[in-house]
């Protein structure tokens, strides 16, 4: 339960915000690189932040992320002309570089330069792997660039996809930290989905419905370990790193890809979900990439040419009552993703936690929501950087391990938990 | 009046999820408050909850484990001596009379054989036991490793103030 300032303390992530400035602390995801494939491609809108922003590529393939409005009458850059070194306003042709300086206003004079004294605002944009990176925060504080692993081995071991989820950030987040839900909410997808099945690991999910939980520090932010009932005198323990603001991996199962999640805030009512699928060691197969592209796993189909959900609140997210009867999915939704996020749509647009019951084994939940208080409180009052910024904090790996009884979970598998390149992850 | 979703053709989720919407939420709620238990396995625990139970708590009970045993001499299956923060004597297995959770908190792992005793009798009874380590910079690995097989959730938190948030989250 949390009072209602400190849920708009953790859910507001405006300009001028507590939780605004801690996530203009990080590098931030905000476009698939694929959204400006090449140079001079078209303009894209970004809203990231509560703040309106264009992207865009120059001819020299710079990336630029500006104020989507032309500081002279307020119109929409988005329709400007991508030319050459900037983007020319569709308006009165108004250009603007990739670092929001203005370069001409052609209404004046040739020899004037009016438009020195012209500039919008700017972020830097670079390419990372399969995304965009972007930091909104003060540039004398910019930090390293990220080093998610995920982003960073070759092409061919690593797929990511975004979607729109029309919630707060904040529910959307909980939901991956939260690994009590899965025996219930995503218990057909272990028995049938391609990028799930066959691991040893599923096995002790389906025969222990009751996990105990673990939560304990780190650096970055918390890992959280579940653990099950394995073989006599052991636990099978799958550990999720939560780094933040916003970043969750689930454990992974066999051989198969791992994968996780960033939540980016649009707005206070919308999200970007980014979501990662990796392999350390090998590249995906083809039919990984395919299962993928095709909204297996945490992934999920679309609205053609759009980055919405096939199934979203509009179309009741194709609800199957007879797959629910059948057994086939707990509530009726078809995929993970879409089973996660219909639910915490359903919750409001921001959910009012002030009429939570929560219950212990929600201590994840609880124990990340002090972490992100305490960033945001910290930055504001001291300038105090918050956890995860550090890149070291972001060298991390979830895990899935059997382990005899007595063994604490963090110390065995303290190497397992970070990035080792060349070393595959610790499944079962 | 907001129109149902029949009358107007929109699917029941995209009225249904909207903001407007959400301010139809029942406002308030009937129920009987959860019936906390809180124990300090060690000193230092102790002291943290002495703190702790200052603060406005809807019926959770404070307490801290005096060791003493009844009725068996092992130490586990036996019933075990509590106080209250005021020093008044109780029994553990009067205190989980009608208790729904048990919070166990440890600052050493001197609190081993205790997590042990009280898990047990949680156990016996089908009271969901939580556990928190305040780490303070030490290792403790031995009490989070005996409060493990006792404890449905454990926080190894090295903060002080989690003990209050997770009990303030639970509505102890």
């Amino acid at each position: 339960m949390l009072k209602p300032q400190i849920n708009d303390l953790l859910t507001q992530t405006g300009p001028g915000t507590a939780t605004g400035a801690v996530f203009r602390s990080y590098w931030l995801p905000v476009l698939l690189a694929e959204e400006l494939p090449e140079p001079g491609s078209p303009p894209v809108r970004v809203k990231v932040l509560s703040e309106r922003l264009v992207a865009f590529r120059d001819d020299d393939g710079n990336y630029g992320l500006i104020d989507e409005f032309c500081p002279h009458r307020g119109v929409s850059l988005w329709f400007g002309k991508n030319e050459g070194n900037g983007l020319r306003c569709a308006y009165h042709g108004w250009k603007f570089d990739v670092g929001g300086r203005c370069l001409e206003v052609p209404s004046e004079p040739p020899e004037s330069r009016f438009c020195d004294k012209v500039t919008v605002t700017s972020y830097p944009l670079v390419r990372i792997g399969d995304l965009l990176w972007t930091y909104m925060g003060n540039p004398d504080a910019q930090p390293p660039l990220p080093e998610w692993e995920f982003a960073l081995v070759p092409a061919e071991q690593t797929f990511t996809s975004k979607r729109w989820q029309e919630s707060n950030w904040l529910q959307a987040m909980e939901g991956g930290i939260d690994s009590s839900h899965v025996s219930w909410l995503h218990s057909g997808g272990l028995k049938s989905d391609p990028l799930f099945k066959g691991a040893k690991g599923n096995e002790y999910n389906l025969s222990d419905m009751r996990p105990f939980f673990e939560v304990a520090d780190a650096d970055g932010g918390l890992f959280i370990g579940a653990r099950r009932n394995a073989e006599e005198g052991h636990y099978y323990w799958r550990i999720t790193p939560f780094v933040l603001p916003s970043f969750t991996m689930i454990p992974p199962r066999g051989d198969h890809p791992v994968h996780g999640h960033f939540w980016i805030p649009i707005d206070d009512e919308n999200c970007w979900v980014y979501t990662f699928d990796y392999h350390p060691v090998r590249p995906l197969t083809p039919e990984e990439r395919q299962a993928m592209k095709d909204g297996h796993g945490v992934h999920n189909e679309y609205e053609p040419d759009t980055f919405r959900p096939l199934q979203n609140k509009d179309n009741d997210y194709m609800m199957d009552r007879d797959a629910q009867r059948r057994g086939e999915t707990f509530s009726g939704i078809k995929g993970i993703a879409m089973q996660d996020a219909s639910l915490q749509e359903s919750m409001g647009p921001i959910v009012d936690r002030s009429k939570e019951r929560l219950v212990s084994t929600d201590t994840g939940i609880i124990k990340a929501r002090q972490r992100l208080r305490r960033a945001a409180e910290e930055l504001r009052d001291h300038g105090t950087k918050p956890p995860g910024v550090d890149p070291a904090h972001q060298r991390v790996r979830s895990a899935a391990v059997v382990l005899p009884k007595d063994e604490d979970f963090i110390v065995a598998c303290r190497e397992m938990l970070k990035v080792q390149p060349g070393v595959r992850q610790a499944s079962v | 009046m907001t129109p149902l979703p029949q009358q107007t053709g929109l699917s029941h989720c995209s009225v249904a999820a909207s903001a407007a919407e959400a301010g139809y939420r029942i406002d308030g709620f009937e129920f009987i408050p959860r019936s906390t238990r809180v124990i300090a396995l060690d000193d230092g625990a102790e002291q943290l909850l002495q703190d702790c139970s200052r603060l406005p708590w809807a019926g959770a009970h404070f307490l801290a484990f005096e060791g003493a045993q009844r009725g068996s001499g092992d130490g586990l299956t036996g019933d075990s001596a509590l106080r209250t923060l005021d020093g008044e004597a109780v029994w553990l297995s009067e205190e989980l009379v009608g208790a729904d959770v048990t919070v166990m908190v440890a600052t050493t792992d001197a609190a081993a054989p205790r997590a042990a005793a009280i898990g047990q009798a949680c156990a016996v009874n089908g009271i969901m036991t939580a556990g928190v380590v305040v780490q303070s910079g030490r290792d403790a690995s031995r009490v989070t490793s005996s409060l493990r097989p006792y404890a449905m959730v454990l926080l190894v938190s090295a903060e002080i103030d989690d003990v209050p948030a997770v009990l303030v989250a639970l509505r102890a």
